[in-house]
């Protein structure tokens, strides 16, 4: 169940916030590209980039990726992760990359999404950002942009959801136990 | 979805549902092998060993690909060429390959059943690469998946499977899989190759292939296995490709959209021509291609999560 959700007006001020700081970070968008790990990342990305490119009039390249194949726990868990595809319409070499998922916590994915990312090939930089950093970090990782640093405690879980158009952010969801 | 199947050995085995989900899953799979880096890290370090105790190409060539691009090691043994030969049983075989501890073996055996069994036996996982005349379970999967992506859909399709169906065990596990999946199946073969009991399989048969044609979305053609022909089932090659074989004038009377399929390897001027294996109808090397991917999924599902490695 639902216990707190976030009002879209806030969410919205921290998608702004975080287009903003973006543009102010990279200057000229040539060799910039957005990777959103699906399905919450790529959300996001998907907003941030609509903003980026209505204030800019760039175009910004956006790609998917699913990092099922790249965890470091097919093993351990108790099912095997769902696969879904990654899809990514571009060259990733010598590209500043936006890596962009929801929420920061162990940092495992975002391991993985790198690893993914270097298989693709050699971009010039890859950046982080993400709407939420929760902490609890079991990998030296830290995020270049973040939206908001949130305190939680460790049985809670943040979930954003789409809305029906599958591309603007409906909610923000904060509930408990999920295991 | 939870995938609670340690092995793959039959398609009677797999509901409609487990067998959507592997076909959705395939995509993501076929991703893989048009990147620069062919290769996910996913199965590092398990060990897939691959038993032929009958001649393979393309099966082989198949699993070991797809196990390489899960990061998998791979070892493969053939019959001839190894101890087998010297009249080691089955399952004193198996049970040394076990003794070196890999997670998953693929087995191909002249004999239905065998792969149930040390699937019953073993803890690895068991992929059954065909046996005897039972089934074939990857192959009808990736038939499956070729016609999915072709067609969008499996329901409602017609597909006429013609050929040796007696000694074909890729046309039993179509026939299993098809029908869970809502499609109708026509059998097609003289009545020297249609097994006993065939009309409980649920198919409809009949022994003649040219009112088949138009009303069929895909023709399989099954390959004449020469090696299993040691009785006379038809008089001559010519003659069984007059009557049972693809070509010109049998490709010009398909449906608009319809398609040729070949489990490979194929006898070219015996159960299809050279315009129809190699003409606009034909599917036969996306199936191949489909292949890979339809196998990285199944050695995902098998080997993947907990359930399956305690």
């Amino acid at each position: 169940m639902a216990e707190k959700t976030m009002s879209g007006k806030e969410l919205g001020e921290i998608l702004h916030d975080l287009a903003g700081r973006l543009m102010d970070a990279m200057e000229l968008w040539n060799d910039v590209v957005f990777i959103g790990i699906r399905s919450g990342g790529f959300l996001v990305a998907r907003n941030v980039v609509s903003l980026i490119e209505r204030k800019t009039g760039n175009t910004v390249p956006l790609g998917a990726l699913d990092i099922a194949l790249y965890r470091d726990d097919v093993h351990r868990r108790p099912f095997t992760p769902e696969v879904r595809s990654t899809d990514i319409p571009f060259s990733v070499n010598d590209k500043r990359v936006i890596l962009v998922d929801d929420v920061l916590n162990t940092g495992r994915s975002v391991r993985a999404a790198i690893d993914h990312i270097v298989d693709l090939g050699r971009p010039k930089r890859i950046y982080l950002m993400v709407l939420f950093d929760r902490g609890g970090r079991e990998l030296p990782i830290q995020a270049d942009f973040v939206g908001r640093h949130v305190d939680l405690p460790e049985e809670k879980i943040i979930k954003i959801e789409a809305g029906p158009d599958k591309i603007t952010i409906k909610d923000v969801i904060v509930s408990g136990v999920k295991k | 979805m939870n995938w609670p199947h340690k092995d793959v050995i039959a398609i009677s085995d797999l509901t409609a549902g487990e067998i959507g989900h592997v076909l959705d899953m395939a995509s993501s799979f076929k991703e893989i092998s048009r990147r620069d880096i062919k290769k996910v890290p996913t199965l590092r370090g398990k060990t897939v060993v691959l038993l032929f105790y009958e001649p393979s190409t393309r099966t082989r060539l198949s699993f070991e690909i797809a196990a390489k691009r899960l990061s998998a090691d791979t070892v493969s043994l053939s019959a001839s060429g190894s101890s087998f030969s010297k009249g080691e049983t089955i399952m004193d075989a198996v049970y040394n390959v076990m003794a070196m501890a890999p997670d998953c073996i693929v087995i191909r055996y002249p004999y239905a059943g065998i792969p149930a069994k040390m699937a019953e036996l073993l803890p690895c996982s068991v992929i059954n690469g065909g046996d005897g005349f039972h089934e074939h379970p990857t192959q009808a999967l990736l038939d499956m998946y070729s016609l999915h992506e072709h067609f969008g859909r499996l329901q409602g399709l017609t597909v006429a499977i013609v050929g040796d169906i007696m000694h074909s065990r890729v046309a039993r596990s179509n026939v299993y899989g098809l029908k869970k999946m809502g499609a109708t199946v026509v059998l097609v073969a003289p009545k020297t190759l249609l097994p006993p009991g065939v009309e409980t399989w649920g198919a409809q048969v009949t022994t003649e292939l040219d009112p088949v044609i138009p009303e069929a979305d895909a023709v399989m053609m099954l390959r004449v296995q020469k090696e299993r022909l040691s009785e006379r089932f038809f008089s001559d090659e010519r003659e069984y490709a007059v009557f049972y074989g693809m070509n010109k004038r049998r490709v010009d009377m398909m449906k608009d959209g319809a398609v040729i399929m070949h489990p490979g390897p194929m006898n070219r001027g015996v159960e299809i021509t050279y315009d129809a294996a190699d003409g606009a109808r034909s599917i036969i090397l996306d199936q191949v291609e489909n292949g890979v991917a339809v196998r990285m999924t199944l050695l995902y599902l098998s080997m993947g999560g907990t359930v399956n490695v305690d």
